[in-house]
């Protein structure tokens, strides 16, 4: 079968779980709201489809070119975030379009990968050897560096903290993955080490918040430990084969806050047990390896920092989400990719995933 | 290579991610699992009513109101607009009056309030059949025990209250639990497990907000089962009234099968205090009256005089007197180098004459002439030293001395003034009143040793015949006959002790005595039956410091009176 629409596969199966956890998760909810997101999970999920259609079959040479104009509009949007965006949840994430509440920090994350994929395969003319082996450490640490840091700054400011360590991340890895001198990555991890103490002043209260409450979720039970504590015992209580269809009462009586979106693998644990959510890790896991072989495949080396960018951005987010949801990471904003409620991650991610299938079918030609 | 390195450190974090999620669900399954459930099921009693105590005639002595109050679970506002408007409706009170009350008693959103209390049954049928529409709307019933005559036979019925440690460690397997309500004391603590209700709740289901969401399980509650009493109410109120002012017991039993027909002991108690969790309790607990102990099972004292046809029984049957045996009694007796009073000087006097007056230079005499353990053995064969095996709690047995028990517990020789002193009840000598009055029915019914058993039935079923026992002692008539003959001339007899009784429109036949003892002021006894042919009710009469057995025997003839007045004799 061809490598692409086993990802496709996989992807929507994800979906899937997630739009039959949803209408769990909001099912005994009342209000037109709650009954309308199962609905329009669906439309996104089927946007998203077509979406992968389009990008896999819209050669990814394409997003060479276009990838500075992307990326300013990208940009551009977050900026307009920072000044209009609609305040939910107490951030300021979302840009209101006439039928769609937009979030452009999602796209952000993929403009990334896309920008630095392209960036650190550049190679000069008469030379076929990568520029990224050969660069110094203003161009391979410092410039790149600027160009995430607007998007990531705006995110993080938005408060987005989870995307912004997203992106930070997808940035800290690609560097890793372009031949650029290990000493480099050493020497900016050195500065982060001495940075980090400096950036917990920038934090917000409540960001510090989840983060001591990481640490130890006892010192808050009601407040921001809360949400830990109820996710862990939604997880927990699931047992072997779980409580059931719509029988989960964490999420239905509305003790797990965000079950739709950031805890829907709590919800969907809750109801479906070990054996439900060792399937789903399966098939997150079915998915990275497949993005992983088709790096490793490809010869092109934009293209296999593409596959790779996208492959490890899907794992880490879901790794973080996952284990957010057990207890054993920080609460930060961050949904599942193709399972929680959100007509943005869900959109980008088919697209993501239609780009490492138009690369796993292009790869030939190069 | 540095993607082999990524490659890999993916597959450590989903290995680790399994790990953690089998940890999370296989191993502390269970754990969470008993968190989720405890965040989200609520349970609300449902109260059944402990069963009633009724008289033997059906009568209610102790019952239990059953109220039923509308509890409502605080939901969304809309909801509960809705239910309230759909209450307000069938119970004829408007919606702002509910909002008010609601408002009033909440306090918390996991807690119910009660809005409406004591609501009508035809109001509970209605609300019954609409309860689709009215969600959240829960009827509560709440059982009270009440008590018609306050304090009248408290000490039979008992009271209630929340269980204490004591008898938690032994009931728990019974399926007690802390906080329960049990008896305490009397019929109340002793038919516990019958009376005692079974009480069902409804298991809820409640959002992280505690309102209500939907109910999960329903048990219905079971109410108690009754207990009757062969107590007469009518007799007890007479018993109770005529006791007025005295510190003391009265026994009232029928002679023939042992069934108790009122049992009195005072100073009483009003246990619906406790119902009311009144603070005056605790003061009644202390009390150094000692209200709570019921006299006449749970009381000891010296018998007195009341213990002669004992020892007039032990001298007739072992055949050291006879019925023309003639003791001189000069005022006093000199047993060994004491000097034994009599309360008067009789001169010569048989049997009949010496019961009569009450002659304890007689019973010196025959008692010296028995013997002391050979009266012991009579006592302990009229049911002394022994708990009668009435069914309440916290019976005593008395005392009999004899001269074993004093050479191995005392380290002391039994001298004849022992003797002389056991011969008239005193010395050692404890009894309690039911015992007594046990032993007076001997006489009544010619012979045998009943059993005194004061439950008829238990919901509705007669297990009287369990109770009832009646052992023939093998005394021969003719010494009963001459006893009888005595206790009659102590009433009848112009100087008979008991001759207060003697103009009743009843024969009474009894005996009285007066109790010397070391506190105080001494007891006054009466032990009888009547009527004296056709004996139907053998009573004892006890006065804690009455000073005189005239005391009781007054009390006795009030009794007599105002059940000849009720035609109850």
């Amino acid at each position: 079968m061809n490598t692409s629409l086993k990802i496709l596969i996989a992807a929507i199966l994800i979906a899937v779980i997630g739009i039959v956890s949803i209408y769990s998760s909001t099912s005994r909810k009342e209000g037109e709201l709650w009954e309308t997101l199962c609905q329009r999970q669906m439309i996104h999920v089927i946007m998203g489809i077509l979406a992968f259609w389009f990008f896999s079959r819209f050669n990814y040479r394409w997003l060479w070119d276009w990838t500075y104009f992307i990326y300013g509009v990208v940009v551009c949007l977050l900026f307009l975030v920072f000044i209009l965006g609609i305040v939910r949840l107490g951030a300021q994430r979302w840009l209101s379009l006439v039928w769609f509440n937009f979030q452009p920090s999602e796209t952000a994350k993929l403009i990334t990968i896309i920008f630095l994929a392209k960036y650190f395969s550049m190679k000069s003319i008469g030379d076929v050897r990568l520029l990224a082996s050969k660069f110094g450490l203003w161009r391979a640490l410092v410039l790149p560096f600027i160009f995430v840091g607007i998007p990531m700054f705006l995110i993080i400011e938005q408060p987005d903290l989870g995307s912004g360590a997203i992106v930070f991340l997808i940035f800290f890895i690609m560097l890793y993955l372009s031949n650029v001198k290990l000493r480099y990555i050493i020497i900016f991890l050195a500065i982060l080490g001495f940075l980090i103490p400096l950036g917990w002043n920038f934090l917000r209260d409540y960001q510090k918040d989840r983060i001591m409450v990481f640490l130890n979720p006892d010192i808050d039970p009601l407040g921001a430990g809360y949400t830990v504590i109820q996710s862990k015992i939604a997880i927990g209580s699931g047992g072997f084969f779980g409580k059931g269809r719509l029988s989960g009462t964490q999420s239905q009586l509305k003790f797990l806050p965000e079950s739709h979106t950031d805890f829907i693998f709590a919800t969907f644990t809750e109801e479906r047990g070990f054996a439900g959510a060792i399937i789903l890790l399966g098939l997150y896991f079915f998915i990275i390896q497949q993005g992983m072989r088709i790096a490793e495949r490809t010869s092109d080396h934009y293209g296999k920092l593409l596959a790779l960018g996208i492959t490890l951005q899907l794992g880490m987010q879901a790794g973080v989400n996952i284990a957010m949801n057990m207890g054993m990471a920080p609460v930060v904003g961050l949904p599942l990719p193709l399972m929680s409620y959100g007509g943005s991650s869900v959109i980008v991610t088919f697209i993501a995933l239609g780009i490492l299938a138009n690369v796993s079918k292009t790869r030939a030609v190069f | 290579m540095r993607i082999r390195v990524l490659h890999f450190l993916i597959i450590v974090i989903f290995i680790f991610l399994a790990l953690s999620l089998i940890n999370l669900t296989l191993f502390q399954g269970d754990r969470f699992l008993d968190l989720s459930n405890k965040n989200c099921i609520r349970l609300i009693p449902q109260c059944g009513s402990r069963g009633k105590i009724l008289d033997t005639n059906g009568d209610l002595i102790v019952g239990s109101s059953v109220s039923y109050d509308v509890v409502v679970l605080p939901q969304e506002r809309g909801a509960m607009e809705k239910t309230f408007s759909g209450l307000s409706g069938i119970l004829g009170i408007s919606t702002e009056e509910l909002w008010k009350k609601f408002r009033k008693g909440y306090s918390e959103p996991s807690v119910p309030v009660a809005i409406v209390s004591n609501i009508r049954l035809e109001e509970v049928a209605a609300l019954e059949e609409r309860k689709l529409d009215l969600d959240g709307v829960i009827i509560q019933s709440t059982s009270m025990r009440s008590y018609p005559y306050a304090g009248l036979a408290s000490h039979v019925v008992g009271y209630l209250s929340e269980i204490d440690r004591w008898r938690l460690t032994k009931l728990v397997d019974y399926g007690y639990k802390t906080k329960d309500i049990v008896g305490m004391g009397g019929i109340e603590e002793k038919y516990d497990y019958y009376l005692r209700q079974d009480d069902g709740g409804l298991q809820v289901e409640v959002d992280h907000q505690g309102r209500f969401s939907r109910v999960r399980g329903f048990r219905p509650p079971h109410s108690g089962k009754d207990v009757q009493l062969t107590l007469d109410l009518r007799i007890q109120k007479i018993t109770e009234s005529a006791m007025e002012g005295f510190n003391g017991a009265v026994v009232i039993m029928d002679p023939q099968s042992g069934e108790i027909l009122s049992i009195a002991s005072f100073p009483n108690f009003d246990p619906s205090l406790f119902v009311k969790k009144n603070r005056s309790v605790s003061g009644l607990l202390s009390d150094p009256q000692s209200p709570f102990l019921n006299r006449a099972v749970s009381g000891q004292y010296p018998p007195g005089s009341v213990f002669k046809p004992i020892v007039a029984t032990a001298g007739l049957e072992s055949g050291k007197i006879n019925m023309s045996t003639v003791f001189h009694c000069p005022g006093s007796l000199q047993v060994g180098r004491r000097e034994f009073k009599c309360w008067d000087t009789h001169l010569d006097q048989d049997l009949l004459q010496a019961i009569s007056h009450s002659c304890d230079v007689f019973f010196y005499r025959v008692g010296l002439a028995v013997g002391p353990q050979s009266l012991h053995d009579y006592a302990v064969k009229f049911g002394l030293t022994r708990p009668t095996g009435i069914e309440l709690p916290y019976e005593e047995s008395g005392f009999i001395p004899n001269p074993i028990w004093k050479k191995i517990y005392k380290f002391q020789k039994w001298y004849a003034g022992n003797t002389a002193n056991f011969a008239i009840g005193q010395g050692e000598v404890l009894v309690t009143p039911i015992q007594m009055c046990r032993m007076i029915a001997v006489f009544a019914n010619h012979g045998s040793l009943v059993t005194p058993y004061i439950i008829k039935a238990i919901d509705g079923q007669d297990v009287s015949a369990n109770h009832r026992r009646i052992v023939p002692m093998r005394i021969k008539e003719t010494t009963i006959n001459s006893i009888n003959k005595g206790l009659r001339g102590a009433v009848a007899d112009e100087k008979g002790t008991a001759n207060v009784l003697a103009d009743l429109g009843v024969s009474v036949a009894g005996k009285t005595g007066t109790a010397q003892n070391p506190r105080g002021l001494s007891h006054g006894w009466f032990v009888g039956y009547a009527p004296f042919d056709k004996p139907r009710y053998a009573i004892c009469v006890f006065i804690e410091h009455g000073a005189h057995g005239y005391a009781s025997a007054v009390v006795a003839k009030k009794i007599f009176e105002a059940m000849l007045e009720e035609g109850l004799i």
